[in-house]
């Protein structure tokens, strides 16, 4: 038992930045719930969850991701064409055990795809994502003929929308993620390679440290966990549309820089990125419900990632922030 | 060895490229010659003037190095035709259009510089921040409908067409494209630009004045994108709120295949325009053989792969 703890020991500690978050949080719950009699509702309350699991989980591997100095911003239409894959899998005879092995698969298989690209190829990751960007998007339209998959069997729904001793699975798989990705992060060589890499790649390789293998397997977990996040996808909405996905690689870049891991590299936050996750989810809808139109957005978030990184920015300019940083 | 090797450098791009058109050319014309004519060469111009502005901008601010880059060309594009189209709503005169709208792109490019520069931000984080910023404005303050109203005289000059070629690429284009090629290769401008590309380090401790060169630029590659703005104005006759969707990608493909490394320092403006060309014949001839445009997206984001593949590898064997 005492291994264990030692083990999970600071699974969930919060610093300032997290403190801050959950503040954050409260605060634009308690202005919306003012703002919108229809905000403080356990149905909504419900929305808001359930429309962040997708995010939790592609938001934890974009975590690895940055903090590597990586980034990914074709992720979405990743879960896009995982979802296609489990939505024809799931159509084809309602298997729902095939379904489950199909997303995850399809997504390690395009992680690897953008791991030869960028990793092996040696290409910029955002401009090899880019490219890849629109490589995917065609293949979404080419696989979905200009139509929406939908009316697909209600055997995988059944599997995820269940309790296990009253926590809804989502939760569970979501947890569990959180769990395995923490302790890759801080219990294993694999964690201290990669922030290693994040600070100074040159320094990593320098020290003996495989850049190209922790590299290219970072972009493959990212992957797996956009294919368990497109099997909830498919689960919930039994559909896939062909706009899927097209705003969640902003959505989690967004969440993972409010969660306060450095986009230099070399420092990063999975709690930071959950509570980042629930702000924006919070906000976005909130704002849907005070009237504000969803054109909007994208503007928010473009807002939020700006004003975040520039508030840093400024802020680490004045000598008291500076002597704060060096005392935590 | 070195030297020689860079000598080589653009002409051997620009042998690639007319090579890579030819072949272009040559299907199209064996799989539907009925495309030949001059009014194809038109059209192919008049797409071409929006993306030729566009990439000589992206191009120039990865030319400068420091990981450059400016992912929000697209949503200057349409945010700079909306302020402009707006502007005249609002009341003013329609004779200043041109001058709202390349200033409206200059001013979201300055905000791209002070960010990058002013806050030490990387480029493509805050390029991409920008782009959603820009882009869902432009589709937000209008609700995603197209803006009308452009005065007749800039039609005019928008859809004009002297012996075969577009007023807008005869007048705009080209002078941007022999003016930056002008700067680059005969201007200390020039020269500094390709130093800080090559070595920004070396390039401080010689006394370049390199941020503000940075900001100049990245305010250059806002302005070119509002008067890409403005040419879809004078061309389609109405502001469109979406007009810059995909230009990041496109402008960025052809700035890398025209032999511009993505490390900065190496390449020049001579093949970005024969990129653009090669681009923009592709998306027509595939236009033109009826294939479904969401292939466009595709062709492109697969060529930039390709091209910076290539490019590495390239570089492997060579070494």
């Amino acid at each position: 038992m005492n291994a264990v703890r030692q083990l999970g020991n600071g699974v969930f500690s919060m610093n300032g930045r997290e403190w801050s978050l959950l503040v954050a949080c409260l605060l634009a719950i308690i202005i919306f719930s003012v703002a919108s009699p229809h905000y403080a509702t356990s149905g909504n309350a419900a929305t808001v969850l359930r429309n962040s699991v997708e995010l939790l989980l592609i938001g934890l591997g974009m975590t690895l991701l940055l903090a590597m100095g990586g980034i990914d911003v074709s992720i979405g239409i990743v879960m896009g064409l995982a979802a296609i894959a489990i939505g024809r899998v799931l159509g084809a005879d309602g298997n729902p055990v095939l379904a489950l092995v199909a997303g995850p698969v399809v997504g390690a298989l395009l992680g690897c795809v953008t791991a030869t690209v960028v990793v092996l190829g040696r290409v910029p990751a955002i401009v090899g994502t880019l490219g890849l960007l629109g490589v995917y998007r065609t293949a979404v339209f080419v696989l979905l003929g200009g139509q929406w998959l939908s009316g697909l069997p209600a055997s995988l729904t059944n599997l995820l929308a269940t309790t296990v001793l009253g926590v809804p699975v989502p939760a569970l798989v979501i947890v569990a993620a959180y769990l395995a990705v923490w302790l890759a992060l801080r219990r294993t060589p694999y964690g201290l390679h990669l922030l290693a890499i994040g600070n100074s790649e040159e320094k990593a390789r320098l020290s003996g440290i495989p850049v190209i293998k922790i590299r290219f397997v970072t972009f493959v977990i990212s992957g797996i966990l956009t294919g368990v996040a497109a099997t909830f996808y498919v689960a919930t909405y039994r559909n896939v549309e062909m706009t899927i996905g097209s705003t969640l690689a902003l959505d989690a870049i967004a969440a993972v820089i409010l969660g306060g891991t450095s986009i230099l590299g070399g420092k990063c936050s999975l709690i930071g990125t959950v509570l980042g996750v629930l702000l924006l989810r919070i906000l976005q809808n909130g704002l849907l419900l005070i009237g504000v139109p969803s054109l909007w957005q994208p503007v928010v978030t473009g807002v939020l990632i700006i004003g975040v990184l520039g508030f840093e920015a400024i802020s680490n300019r004045f000598p008291v922030v500076q002597l704060l940083r060096a005392r935590a | 060895m070195k030297t020689l090797r860079n000598l080589q450098g653009p002409a051997l791009t620009l042998t690639l490229l007319c090579g890579l058109w030819l072949i272009v050319i040559l299907g199209l014309l064996v799989l539907k010659p009925s495309v030949y004519n001059l009014g194809t060469v038109t059209t192919i111009l008049q797409f071409s003037t929006i993306l030729a502005l566009v990439g000589l901008g992206q191009g120039l601010v990865i030319l400068a190095g420091g990981s450059g880059i400016d992912l929000s060309v697209g949503g200057t594009v349409s945010l700079s035709a909306i302020v402009g189209m707006l502007g005249v709503k609002l009341g003013l005169p329609p004779v200043l259009l041109p001058v709202v709208c390349i200033l409206a792109g200059a001013m979201l490019g300055a905000l791209n510089g002070w960010l990058v520069n002013g806050l030490a931000l990387l480029p493509f984080i805050a390029t991409l921040g920008t782009f959603f910023v820009y882009s869902g404005t432009a589709l937000a303050i209008t609700g995603g409908a197209a803006q009308a109203g452009v005065p007749s005289w800039l039609l005019l000059w928008g859809r004009g067409v002297a012996m075969g070629i577009p007023v807008p690429f005869l007048t705009l284009a080209i002078p941007c494209f022999a003016l930056a090629g002008l700067l680059l290769l005969s201007t200390a401008w020039g020269r500094w630009i390709y130093a800080m590309g090559f070595n920004e380090r070396s390039a401080r401790l010689v006394g370049i004045p390199v941020d503000r060169v940075r900001f100049i630029l990245y305010s250059l590659s806002g302005a070119l994108a509002g008067a890409a703005g403005l040419v879809s104005l004078a061309w389609l006759g109405s502001g469109r709120p979406n007009i810059g969707q995909n230009l990041e990608l496109e402008s960025l493909t052809a700035a890398m295949l025209g032999g511009i490394a993505i490390t900065g320092g190496r390449g020049g403006v001579g093949g970005v325009f024969a990129a653009v060309l090669l681009l923009v014949t592709l998306k027509t001839g595939l236009l033109q053989l009826n294939i479904n445009t969401v292939w466009q997206v595709g062709i492109v984001g697969g060529l930039l792969v390709f091209v910076l593949l290539a490019d590495r590898l390239s570089q492997r064997w060579r070494s």
